[in-house]
């Protein structure tokens, strides 16, 4: 099966973001590969290395720094990479779920992929959308979640992590679409000399205008504010003290 | 009373502001340190360090952006002194490179270099000493000190890093650290061996090292540690009603070895090397593996080493570990004396050991209604086996540190005249004496 992973360039996690002129500030702000599609990346190299997989492709919209976060799938085992080049900031102010999903439907089609895997959300939108998205798009099944991922015969096996429980289900043909959630594997660190090699692989860049995809949003960004900050904590002297307190702002009766 | 300062100038501001009116300052990295380090003997305030998290990787402090044909980057990393080792190692996943030393805990960088710590890699790659560049510190009286290079050697005037690396608190507030990197190995294998004794364990660490196998980790652990993990999975055992696959080791001291390479040949040369010496010394079963799950199961014993001990004592929660370390060539010799003192004083307490560097822990468990005769005999155990340590040329502290529980041995161990010099500098440097008083040092204002 030939592979497509989505790896999404985002504010690192560790971050702690600040709201500057109504949009969160990315200026000298670290980025780097988002936790859940650097899990989509690690299990596309483990079906490669299981032999289930014949190729696996990474691909990435965004700037040119998107390249990197590409070098860094390559490093953990990816074939080749392919960006797609915007300016436009993808973290839902300017391009959305929407027409992330339909420039993916162009690479797959271009690609001919059997299995797209990505991250079941970007940490900095948040959305989840791009893979439901995706798989209504192209008209294929979807999981979402994905903690175990196995592969039966022609099709797969998935169990999805739920509130209420693990779901299994079970797609008896490629192709689909599969998002990734944390439980599924622990990602590989990539070593010196796979990040050497990674530098030699191929990175194709296409320009996102260039795909014949609306990328107008369809959604409008109203406000964008930082949590108000957390009020200054009172110091009591005794459990009584804690209990008076607690009833007079009205939290027990 | 806490803060947790954001900016180098706060550090600053507020030690001249404690300088002024004599109140004690207890910098506060992770809390992990075991010698009493972070207790404010006499009140005033712990400087809590967990906001300076930044983190410059390899590289990032001369991005290029135009230019791909950039020099390969240093293998260095700038990071507040509230980075915790795993933090920086987990930003540091997709460089190909790791910050090295492991002392166990999760420990901040500002920490480790207070305390001078080291570990298990210590054998290989050093301690924090070994991987220190630059630190930037205050002192008592607000001065912003840089100091070290990126440069790998230098020769430019006193080692003040030298000197600031395992002061404990004592001299200044380090607010960030420059440390070396090394590139995550390609290829890991761990091993274990058996032996007869000690002397036959000691003297293959001895010999290995000698041969120039690069050995990363080497530990050894007695027979009454082997004892008390075998005690634990038979424990487990029944509690499952049999269903965990642990094997029960053999009851003599083993020796748990790990070796890293780039190439497969390399590795499987220093493998095949290290068991031949093993069989000049009585080693005897000698298994190794190298898939990651068989690694943790092989080093199961090492690994759960705290938890065994302290199940050797039912109910017990807590123990004294002691920290000494000694010449190779008088590494088993003090151990086995030490058994030999655990079983005469009558008390509970495996050994294990840093084998590459000579440094052994003793653990001993405690607990809350022991009587204080056995909180007695337990002290008497650490107290006996650093006058041994001290006997052999060694130290009374190998990586925890002195805090206040070992200044009165550094006098035995160094003599007046080192001593007295640390004094001076103390002196000199804090003559308030606000910076963590009564660690390390005896001074007062």
């Amino acid at each position: 099966m030939k592979v497509l992973v989505g790896v999404k360039r985002v504010v690192d996690y560790a971050v702690k973001v600040q709201v500057q002129k109504g949009a969160v500030n990315l200026k000298n702000v670290k980025m780097s590969l988002n936790p859940f599609c650097e899990i989509a990346v690690e299990e596309a190299v483990r079906l490669k290395e299981a032999k289930a997989a014949e190729e696996v492709v990474a691909l990435s919209i965004g700037p040119k720094q998107a390249t990197e976060t590409l070098r860094t799938a390559l490093a953990m085992g990816c074939d080749r990479a392919i960006h797609v080049s915007t300016d436009l900031r993808t973290d839902y102010m300017e391009l959305q779920p929407y027409a992330i999903a339909k420039i993916i439907q162009k690479i797959v089609d271009q690609e001919q992929s059997d299995l797209v895997l990505l991250g079941k959300q970007g940490i900095d939108s948040d959305c989840g959308q791009t893979g439901p998205m995706l798989a209504g798009f192209l008209g294929w099944p979807q999981v979402t979640f994905a903690a175990n991922l196995n592969v039966e015969g022609n099709g797969i096996t998935v169990e999805r992590e739920t509130d209420s429980g693990t779901e299994t289900i079970k797609i008896p043909s490629l192709p689909a679409v599969v998002t990734c959630d944390l439980r599924l594997n622990e990602p590989r660190y990539a070593t010196l000399p796979n990040i050497m090699k990674a530098k030699k692989k191929k990175v194709d860049t296409i320009k996102a205008e260039d795909l014949g995809v609306d990328l107008t949003t369809h959604n409008e960004v109203v406000e964008v504010f930082e949590p108000p900050p957390r009020k200054e904590g009172i110091m009591v002297e005794s459990v009584d003290d804690l209990v008076s307190k607690l009833k007079s702002a009205g939290v027990v009766a | 009373v806490i803060i947790s300062p954001k900016y180098v100038e706060d550090v600053s501001k507020i030690l001249r502001f404690a300088n002024q009116h004599l109140i004690p300052v207890v910098p506060f990295g992770a809390g992990t340190s075991v010698e009493g380090h972070v207790c404010a003997l006499e009140g005033g305030i712990s400087l809590d360090m967990k906001q300076f998290q930044n983190i410059m990787l390899p590289g990032e402090e001369n991005n290029n952006e135009e230019d791909d044909q950039v020099m390969m980057p240093d293998p260095i990393a700038r990071v507040g002194a509230g980075v915790t080792r795993k933090t920086l190692n987990k930003a540091l996943r997709h460089t190909g490179l790791q910050f090295v030393v492991d002392p166990g805990a999760d420990a901040t960088l500002g920490g480790m270099t207070a305390t001078g710590a080291s570990g298990t890699t210590a054998v290989r790659y050093g301690t924090m000493r070994e991987n220190l560049l630059e630190v930037e510190c205050v002192l008592a009286d607000g001065t912003l000190v840089k100091t070290g290079t990126r440069a790998l050697k230098s020769s430019a005037g006193f080692d003040l890093l030298g000197l600031l690396c395992g002061s404990e608190g004592t001299l200044g507030v380090i607010t960030s650290v420059t440390v070396k990197l090394h590139p995550i190995p390609d290829y890991v294998v761990a091993a274990v061996c058996v032996f007869d004794s000690l002397a036959d364990a000691a003297n293959t660490v001895a010999t290995l090292k000698l041969c120039e196998i690069p050995v990363v980790r080497c530990e050894l652990l007695d027979s009454t540690s082997v004892a008390a993990f075998n005690a634990m999975i038979a424990n487990e055992k029944t509690s499952n009603g049999g269903a965990k696959e642990t094997k029960q080791m053999e009851v003599k001291p083993t020796v748990f070895f790990e070796f890293q390479a780039s190439s497969e040949e390399s590795l499987q040369e220093q493998v095949r090397l290290t068991e031949s010496i093993t069989k000049d010394f009585s080693g005897s079963n000698f298994q190794f593996t190298s898939g990651e799950e068989e690694r943790k199961a092989l080093w199961a014993a090492r690994h759960n080493l705290y938890y065994a001990s302290i199940n050797l004592r039912k109910g017990a929660t807590d123990a004294v570990l002691t920290d000494a370390c000694i010449p190779l060539s008088k590494f088993a010799q003090v151990i086995d004396a030490t058994v030999r003192d655990v079983e005469e004083l009558g008390v509970i307490g495996p050994c294990f050991g840093h084998a590459g560097d000579g440094n052994f822990h003793c653990i001993l468990p405690i607990m809350e209604d022991d009587p204080e005769d056995y909180i007695a005999r337990v002290h008497q155990v650490n107290d006996n086996l650093i006058q041994r340590t001290l006997r052999a040329g060694g130290t009374c502290t190998g990586e925890h540190g002195i805090g206040y529980g070992k200044i009165k041995y550094l006098e035995q161990q160094y003599g007046p005249g080192a001593v007295k010099m640390m004094e001076a500098i103390k002196k000199s440097l804090d003559p308030n004496g606000i910076m963590n008083p009564g660690k390390v040092v005896n001074y007062h204002r």
